[in-house]
Order: C-alpha cells, then structure tokens, then sequence
C-alpha cells in the first residue's frame, strides 16, 4: 500500500493511527465549516431549521444560485474584481522590476534611502490610512473611480513586490547584463528584454501575493466607494445581506457562488500558490 | 559602463513612479493623520486646533486599551494554541507520502483563499442559535443547543476561534516549508541512532526551525494588531465594545460617532504601536540569534 520509506520511517502502527487521526481530525475542522456552506446552499429556506449537521434536501434548490446571481450582480463584480486585480499586479510587477533594478545595480546616493523608505511601508498597517485617503480622495473627486482602489492596492503590494524582486535580482550574475550593455543595449533593453525573463520565479511569486492580499480587500473598498460601479466582489456578499436578510439559503448560495472562482483558481494553480505563498512568507 | 549605469535621468525615470505611488497612497495619509489628530474635525465643516487634548482623552479611554487588549489576547491565542498545532501538522505531513501530503496541504490551505467577508458571514450562520452548525454538533454530543456564541462574555472566544481556524493553513504552510528545507539524512542519521519520531521532532526538528519560529511569531504578533475585516462584519465590536480592536475602533469613532479627528489620533497610536513592536521583535530575535 504505502511505499517502503514511509514504513521504514514510522514503524510503530500505534503512533501511525495517532498521526493519521490528528491529521484528519484538523482537515475535518477546517473542511467541514465550507461542506456545511455549500450544503445549506442548495436546500429550502424551511430545511435549514432541522437538527442534525447536514441537510439532505427533498430538491437541490439551485434557484438559490440564481438568484445569487443575478440579484448579487455577480458579473459586474466578477470584471470588477478581475479588471482592477490583473491591472494591479501589472503595475506592481512594472514598479517594482524597475526600482529593484536601480536600487540594486545602479550608483546613486539615495538608493538604500529610498528602498528602506518602501521597506518601511510593510510595517505601516493598512486600516491607518482608511480616514485620511478618504478625505484625500473626497477632495480630488477620485471617490467612486477605479483609481480609489488601483492606487492603495498598488502601493500596499509594492513593498513586498520591491523586497522579493531585489533579493532575487542579486542572484542574478552581473555579467549577462554587462556583455549586453558592451553590445549597446541600452537600460531600458536590458531592464525588460534581458533581465526580466531572468525573474520569472520572483515574479510568480509578487504576482499571487499582490492577488492574494488584493482580491479579498473589501474594506478600503467599501470606504472609498459608494456606488456600485467600480465594487468588487466582496461586495455581493455585503450587499445581500441587506436585501435578502431572512432568506438564508439564498446568503449561503451568495457565499458559495462568489468563493468559487478563488477556490477554482486555487485548484489549477495550487502548486504555484502554495510555492508563492510560502516563498513570500519566508522572505517577507 | 559605470556611467550608463548612473545617469541620473534614468535612474529617475525608473523609480520616481513607485515613489510617488508611495507617497500618496501611504506616506501623505500618515501625515495627514497627525495633522487631523490635532483638530476637533467631526468629518463636516469647520474645525479647531485642540493640540494634543485628543490623545490625552486616549489616554483615559478605556476601550482603546480593552481593543489593544483583545489584540494581545489574539496575539497569545496565535502563538499558544494556533503555532504549536501548525507545527505538529506540518512534522506529521512531512512524514506522509506524495498524494496524501498534498491532498491534506490543499485542505488545510483552502480557507485561506476565500474572502474574509465569506468567512465572517460563514461563522456567523455557525453561530446563529436557531439554524447554526455549532448548536447542531453541541446537541449531538448531548448538550442544549441554544447557545449564542456571539453574545457578552463569550463574543471575544468565538472571535478568538474564527480567527485562529481562519489563519491556521497559513501558519502550517510556512513551517511545512521550512520542515522540508531540513536536511533528510539527519533524521536517518537519527532513526539509526534509535531516535522514535518523538525524540526526532524534538531534537531535530524545533531547533531547526527555530528561524522560522521567530518569522512566524512575529507575523502573528503584526496580523493579531492589524486585525480588522472579520471583527468588523462579525461583531462590529459588539457586544458594547467587547471585541472591539484598535483598527476597527478609530474607524467607528471616525464614521460612526463623527469623531474623525478622535479616529485619526487612534490611527496615530495605532501606526506608532505596530512600528514599535516590529521593531522591538526584530531587535529580541537578533540578539537572540546572536547570543
């Protein structure tokens, strides 16, 4: 059944049935809260109110999903949140290759200056600019336009975009770089043609930890923004417990509708995200 | 060469965007923090320098410090009952074979992914009195089931819960990592030695992570001082100020209460405090690490 290593690792069958209840019994306590979410999504508002864990429905109510659907406005929100997360991650990996780049190859004075001045911003936590940006924005009537939510999410990514992109850059030989510029390339060239490609792993990584971090924001989101024009897809969550606050089905299925396309893309990329996060959390 | 490498216009060009998105969207607002924090501004309208009367009223205000409370409390519920359990999963999935470790690593992370906005409303349904899934495991094991988590008393522990299952993947996930970064043969060298797996986890396994121990502990002191989203859509604070947290405070007593310029020295202090203990827990480690 299993391979010899493992046997040979653990010979003792009492240990093994202790290790193996200890794993389960978490993956229970973290798995089950989510079954429970998708199950009570699919049942009437009345099966909700029986005892016992699970439901088994007389119908799978997929109703509720409809009405999630349409009533969470769940397409809007979907290109919302996918339009200002993938411009986000853009601009944070543009910013964040260029400044590595003079920060960590170039001769200027400032240059440790200004990296320390963005390292620091790791440290600043987000929610002590939530008063001061809206008042900020209110003034330059950017209140309620993308740019509300693109800039912070851009800067509060920056910082450990900078960090991981610079600790990679200075593994990278400094010789590829110099038989280019003797050829003529210029910075810009060798910037984006030479070195970039080179960062491919770092950039992987800046990418799912601006998206992870970015995609669930809701709070700058619902400080920032009030209508529904630019909101995100936290929002659908927001918005329907309002609107439908007695009809709990409905919420669930609101839940389960707007966790999926995160869950899917966790399923596809689950290699790179778990390599991303845990790359980006030793490092930062 | 060095001189391609120098112009000054360029070095210009490439990091005055970053700069300047880092200086309006966090550098100014900090600023202009303090600034507010000097006024008796309600949010509209005119407003007076008051100097620092304002964190002098901070100073008295016993929610502020019930908030930084609650945040140490998290802080302590990390680091003693989430960390220790995230190591042990992650020493015993380390032993596993391919499909069973990634099958586990992949559940255990899942809740990470998803919104904190679901998750909060998620663990309120559970601990809804009438329909919700804790009522229905307690009456199962024979209890009453009318229980409501979220009332006084009690509402700090269930927040407690919600976000230390919430963040647990995480944890696992970075000390996994590091688990793996050590070196297999000495565990060979070890179970030749006669070591059980006991011994091995002592000896081996906690000395080695101890880095990795630091990082994490410092993190879960950080995350625990920021917390703000869940508390917010979970109990708002409530019941009175019960589970109130500094993030979530300064934003009530600025948009709830119209106390902007009171909000905006909670945010002062709220800043000071999380810059302070970063450093102070990087300067014990290192010296740790040192000695």
């Amino acid at each position: 059944m299993n391979n010899d290593s493992v046997i040979n690792k653990r010979p003792n069958p009492t240990s093994r049935i202790i290790m193996w209840s200890i794993l389960i019994l978490f993956a229970v306590v973290q798995i089950f809260p989510l079954i429970w979410l998708v199950n009570f999504s699919l049942v009437s508002n009345n099966e909700m109110f029986t005892n016992g864990l699970l439901v088994w429905p007389e119908k799978l109510r997929f109703d509720n999903y409809v009405k999630a659907f349409i009533d969470g406005h769940f397409l809007l929100y979907l290109k919302n949140s996918v339009l200002i997360n993938v411009l986000a991650v853009i601009i944070v990996l543009f910013i964040s290759v260029c400044m590595a780049f003079a920060c960590s190859r170039m001769y200027w004075k400032l240059s440790k200056v200004v990296k320390g001045l963005i390292l620091l911003g790791m440290m600043i936590p987000i929610h002590a600019t939530l008063l001061p940006n809206y008042m900020i924005y209110d003034r330059l009537q950017i209140n309620d336009s993308i740019w509300a939510l693109l800039i912070p999410y851009i800067a509060f990514s920056l910082p450990q975009g900078l960090f991981l992109t610079c600790s990679f850059m200075e593994s990278i030989p400094r010789e590829i770089e110099e038989a280019a510029l003797i050829d003529g390339c210029g910075i810009y060239s060798v910037i984006f043609i030479i070195i970039t490609p080179l960062l491919k792993t770092s950039l992987v990584t800046v990418s799912i930890m601006t998206f992870l971090n970015n995609w669930n924001e809701f709070m700058m989101a619902s400080t920032y923004l009030n209508s529904p024009k630019w909101r995100t897809l936290p929002f659908s969550v927001l918005e329907f417990t309002g609107l439908y606050s007695s009809n709990y089905a409905v919420q669930f299925a609101v839940m389960s509708l707007t966790a999926a396309p995160m869950v899917i893309m966790y399923f596809m990329l689950n290699k790179h995200i778990t390599k991303g996060v845990a790359m980006g959390a030793v490092k930062g | 060469m060095h001189k391609a490498y120098s112009n000054k216009l360029v070095i210009l060009s490439l990091v005055l965007p970053g700069i300047l998105t880092f200086v309006f969207a966090v550098l100014a607002p900090i600023c202009l923090s303090v600034y507010y924090a000097l006024t008796d501004f309600s949010g509209l309208g005119d407003y007076n320098f008051i100097g620092g009367t304002n964190f002098i009223e901070l100073i008295h205000d016993t929610n502020f410090w019930l908030s930084l409370r609650n945040s140490l409390l998290l802080a302590a519920g990390f680091i003693l009952i989430q960390h220790p359990l995230a190591i042990i999963t992650a020493a015993i999935l380390d032993r596993l074979g391919k499909h069973a470790e990634g099958f586990f690593r992949c559940v255990y992370f899942l809740p990470n992914v998803i919104s904190v906005a679901i998750i909060a409303y998620l663990w309120k349904f559970i601990y809804n009195p009438s329909f919700g899934l804790l009522n229905n495991v307690i009456e199962i094991f024979g209890g009453k089931g009318e229980v409501n988590m979220l009332g006084t008393g009690t509402a700090i522990w269930a927040v407690l819960v919600v976000l230390i299952w919430h963040g647990f993947g995480w944890g696992m996930l970075i000390y996994y990592t590091g688990i793996k970064n050590i070196d297999p043969t000495l565990y060979e060298a070890a179970s030749i030695d006669g070591a059980d797996n006991k011994i091995s986890f002592l000896r081996i396994t906690l000395p080695l992570m101890k880095p990795v121990i630091q990082v994490n502990v410092t993190l879960a002191v950080i995350t625990a001082l920021k917390q703000m989203e869940t508390v917010y859509l979970l109990t708002n604070g409530g019941p009175g100020n019960e589970t109130q947290f500094m993030a979530n405070y300064l934003y009530k007593q600025a948009f709830s209460s119209f106390k902007y310029g009171y909000g905006n020295s909670i945010s002062v202090a709220f800043v000071s405090i999380c810059i302070l203990s970063t450093i102070i827990l990087n300067r014990i480690f290192k010296e740790k690490a040192e000695a």
